[in-house]
């Protein structure tokens, strides 16, 4: 196991007091798979996966968990320590590449700084792989003369994937990397990622609010909901047994990449206040399914080989699939 | 292409709006030119010759044209008071101003640019708290008035640096270049320059650490400290140099600003520059050194304007490469 | 080069009186927002007062020439006695100067920003309201404002005119308008697609009346901003104006004493207490302006905090 997150609990200081991002979440990344951490915007995906390269805001504070890179907790490292893993090991593809690379150095030369400050390459070296990387992505040796503005989205995400994979990283981190491109650019940029993971064996966290892109490229899915994850499994026996009713409402909620024609069901309302979260399951405002039960915390269930979900009704998640396949189960659910 | 045509363009229109202004200021302003050429002993026809010598019996609007299409030869007429070509007394006094100028610039724009910087990574601390009403009363501070103190301090009381003057009187020089670069000289001009620069280095440490702070937002920092990039490279060989570009435009503009600004501290130090010219020209009635200093001025002024706009055109990357 | 600032404009028209209660409202908010602020209404506060009371506060006749029991010429007298702080080389009393000269310089500073500040806030309604040539028209004009070399513009006009206060005002009003009549034409243009003057030009109220009455009081709130730095500008002008000769030589102000120190040899003499006062007093009311300006910006546009 590449990578294990254990009970990772982070908190933001605000003005109006402690807000807990991400409370108690664990995942697991195996060496060459492709996880995908899929959520809705807040529920603490991107604060979950950014704790993982130590680099957050300074209003961030880590107050529980471990994060174990082959067996070393970087939670507890120094900085120096952890230095020495960023970009070496651990990589990381911005959700904007609009402003993640220096506007006013050449593309090719932030590319080469990478090389030769935290690679140790010679200059003439670095420039051979420079050219070598891009054109792994597909993206012209030429382009490496280029200022950041003068690339499209989807050559300004490619480069930046490039960029992440300079130092031969062991896991690649990317926050919403395809959000801010059409769909024709964004299967481009999905089948890169499929393509680096086998050539090169890398690990990636791709995280997304969008479940479509999960089943697309991804081995294994995690589920996040309101700081907590709410089931997680490989892709295949997630998307088509389901057994926590957010994911059965977030797959109704996507149209397929592929393109299939599906009717639509929103999940009505919108998560928890984390400032004051609710007690036990986050999810009982808006589930079609709660029950008395569901004030206390839910338990972990095993549901099949590696797939777990955290839900009171997790037995019966043969039937609730059933019943959340019909779009009238999801209309008038908050006002219950 | 077209950017620098029209900027110029607009340049040269500023430039003659101005000079159009001053014509009309100067011959229109009550009080006769020849003032200082006349006085009881004159007669009625010495004064004729007189008018007609300096062509005041033509009309305005050919003494206009005149006057326009000989400072286009650069020919701008005569000093009463010295008898010479205005273009030779404002020639001889011209670098003076520059050197105080850019002297003080350089020094009051690289102390500024690295307290600005220095303030920006310090966001939130006393530092910040206390040293941004520090810098704000620099600017409050009349100049000549900070000139004033040092002046009494450093040269009266501890007799460090000349009282005033750019060279030391009786002293000979085998060149320009010799005189500018001796020691006599930099004494001289020690003082002047740091009265300026105290007054100018809050500009660009403001704006230093304004960009600083808008680019230490920004995603490609976070980025770099992602990249384990050490900490001298993420603030001075990314942060910093973005947040310069305005920061160097603001200094072409400093230099247009303050070679007309300079005029009171070239006062106080009765230092030998353009500024200290036309305040003499205007107090002995020399109109044609005042019009003459004056139009150099704005000349200066008006030509680092556009050297500013077209070379911000030209640092931005994402304005000189925009291929959308 | 310039942001457009975020400004937190009104959703829905403001009319003058409810402008101005906010602005007041806004203003009593200050002193718990920012401490320099606070201290600069404070300072403000005193110089206005004393320039109120400032016959009630002189000790002697500014202008007298001094004479002491032996009818000798009360010369460069060192603070002390009658005279707190000392005279001046031909015999005047240093503190009245200095107290009478807060009536000069504010009367200069607040009658220069009010007439800058109004001539900017009108050219930048017309050339946002109105927009095409006449926004080109004028901004032209304000581009041939710029090209002029402030100071020695002063200078001139000083030396020409008689010598008066009036002539920094006139100087100040002819070519520092255009800094904030551009600030305030961006923001008429903003405004003028708004809803609530889409309605008043639909209910038939002509070009004028949207512009003085409906536009108008949203802006007055950066001319308030622009105002109070102008005042420390034109303090800062009729002190160099004075100090270069070219200053009445009837009303004593700050300037004068600087001048009338410097030409009387007070820095060979080392008498600080001469020089030095009206110096800080120049650095007060202006950092003062300066503060409040700060502080109400913070108000006007906050920036996003961490």
């Amino acid at each position: 196991m590449l990578l294990e997150v254990r009970d990772l609990v982070i908190d933001y200081r605000s003005t109006r007091g402690r807000v807990r991002a991400v409370d108690g979440v664990s995942f697991n990344v195996p060496a060459g798979a492709i996880i995908g951490i899929v959520g809705e915007s807040g529920c603490g995906k991107t604060t979950a996966v950014r704790a993982i390269t130590r680099v957050m805001p300074s209003s961030a504070v880590f107050s529980g968990g471990s994060i174990s890179l082959n067996g070393t907790d970087l939670v507890k490292l120094s900085e120096r320590d952890m230095q020495k893993h960023l970009w070496r090991d651990i990589a990381y593809v911005p959700q904007s590449a609009m402003n993640a690379l220096d506007p006013v150095w050449r593309v090719g030369r932030q590319v080469e700084e990478v090389l030769v400050a935290r690679g140790g390459m010679e200059k003439k070296a670095a420039r051979v792989r420079s050219e070598e990387l891009f054109a792994m992505v597909g993206l012209g040796a030429n382009r490496l003369s280029d200022y950041p503005h003068q690339f499209s989205g989807g050559m300004r995400q490619r480069a930046s994937i490039a960029l992440a994979l300079a130092l031969s990283p062991k896991l690649v981190i990317a926050d919403e990397p395809v959000t801010a491109l059409d769909v024709v650019i964004q299967r481009q940029v999905l089948d890169t990622f499929a393509t680096l993971q086998k050539q090169l064996n890398v690990s990636v966290v791709l995280v997304t609010h969008d479940i479509s892109v999960v089943a697309y490229v991804c081995d294994y899915v995690v589920v996040m909901y309101a700081g907590k994850v709410v089931e997680s499994g490989p892709v295949a026996d997630v998307l088509d047994r389901p057994a926590h009713p957010y994911t059965m409402g977030l797959y109704n909620a996507f149209p397929e990449l592929s393109g299939d024609d599906r009717e639509l069901s929103p999940i009505e309302g919108s998560p928890p206040d984390l400032l004051d979260p609710p007690q036990g399951c986050r999810f009982r405002a808006r589930c079609p399914f709660s029950i008395a039960t569901c004030t206390q915390d839910p338990p972990e269930h095993l549901v099949g080989e590696g797939h777990i979900a955290n839900c009171h009704r997790a037995t019966e998640a043969a039937d609730l699939r059933e019943t959340a396949k019909r779009t009238e189960t999801w209309v008038g659910v908050t006002t219950e | 292409m077209t950017y620098f045509l029209k900027r110029f363009a607009h340049m040269v229109f500023v430039l003659w709006a101005v000079a159009t202004i001053l014509f009309f200021m100067f011959r229109t302003m009550p009080g006769t030119p020849l003032a200082a050429f006349i006085d009881n002993t004159t007669t009625a026809e010495q004064q004729d010759a007189l008018i007609r010598q300096f062509g005041l019996d033509k009309s305005l609007g050919e003494q206009y044209w005149l006057f326009l299409t000989n400072a286009l030869q650069g020919d701008l007429g005569q000093s009463f008071f010295f008898k010479k070509p205005v273009v030779e007394v404002v020639m001889e006094v011209f670098p003076n101003s520059v050197i105080l100028t850019l002297t003080s610039l350089i020094v009051a724009y690289l102390f500024g640019i690295v307290a600005g910087a220095y303030l920006a990574w310090r966001r939130g601390s006393w530092v910040e708290g206390f040293g941004i009403p520090l810098v704000l009363t620099t600017r409050a501070a009349p100049e000549f008035w900070l000139g004033m103190v040092l002046l009494a301090f450093f040269s009266f009381y501890l007799g460090w640096f000349p009282s005033g003057g750019a060279n030391s009187s009786g002293s000979e020089w085998t060149s320009d270049w010799q005189r500018v670069t001796s020691l006599d000289y930099m004494s001289h001009l020690a003082l002047p320059a740091i009265t300026l620069a105290i007054y100018l280095q809050g500009l660009p440490l403001l704006l230093m650490r304004s960009n600083m702070l808008n680019v230490l937002q920004e995603e490609f920092i976070t980025m770099a400290r992602m990249k384990g990039l050490s900490t001298w490279t993420i603030v001075i060989r990314h942060a910093a140099r973005n947040a310069l570009l305005p920061v160097a435009t603001a200094f072409a503009l400093g230099i247009g600003g303050a070679v007309g600004g300079n005029v009171v501290v070239e006062t106080v130090f009765s230092w030998p520059g353009i500024g200290r010219l036309l305040v003499n020209a205007v107090a002995a009635s020399d109109y044609p050194l005042a019009q003459g200093a004056f139009l150099m001025i704005t000349a200066v002024l008006v030509i680092m304007n556009f050297i500013a706009d077209v070379s911000y055109h030209f640092l931005d990357p994402r304005v000189r490469f925009a291929t959308r | 080069m310039q942001h457009a600032k975020e400004i937190a404009l009104p959703k829905r028209e403001t009319r003058i009186l409810s402008s101005i209660s906010r602005w007041l409202v806004a203003a009593s908010t200050i002193p718990r927002r920012d401490p320099f602020a606070f201290a600069g209404l404070v300072l403000y506060l005193i110089f206005i007062l004393i320039a109120v009371f400032a016959d009630s506060l002189i000790t002697h006749d500014p202008r007298e020439i001094l004479f002491n029991d032996e009818y000798d010429l009360a010369s460069n007298l060192t603070p002390g006695g009658d005279h707190i702080l000392g005279t001046t080389y031909s015999g005047r009393d240093i503190y009245s100067q200095l107290v009478m000269g807060t009536r000069g310089a504010l009367v200069v500073g607040v009658t220069a920003a009010v007439c800058v500040v109004a001539i900017g806030t009108v050219v930048g309604l017309i050339a946002g309201y109105f927009g095409g040539l006449t926004d080109t028209l004028l901004m032209r004009l304000a581009d041939i404002a710029l090209g002029v070399p402030f100071l020695p513009f002063v200078i001139v006009l000083a030396a020409f005119l008689n010598p008066s206060q009036w002539n920094v005002v006139f100087g100040i009003a002819l070519l520092l308008w255009p800094q904030s009549a551009r600030v305030i034409r961006a923001q008429v243009m903003t405004l003028r697609e708004r809803a609530f003057i889409e309605a008043a030009r639909v209910t038939g109220a002509g070009p004028w009346r949207i512009m003085f009455v409906h536009i108008a009081p949203n802006v007055l709130s950066l001319s308030f901003l622009y105002a109070s730095i102008a005042v420390g500008w034109a303090i800062l002008t009729e002190a160099s104006i004075s100090f270069l000769g070219f200053g009445p030589s009837d009303s004593v102000t700050w300037g004068y004493m600087l001048q009338d120190a410097y030409a009387s040899q007070a820095l060979g003499r080392g008498q600080y207490y001469w020089f030095i006062p009206p110096g800080l007093c120049i650095i007060g009311v202006v950092v003062a302006g300066f503060f409040i300006s700060r502080g109400y910006e913070e108000i006007l546009f906050p920036k996003l905090k961490d």
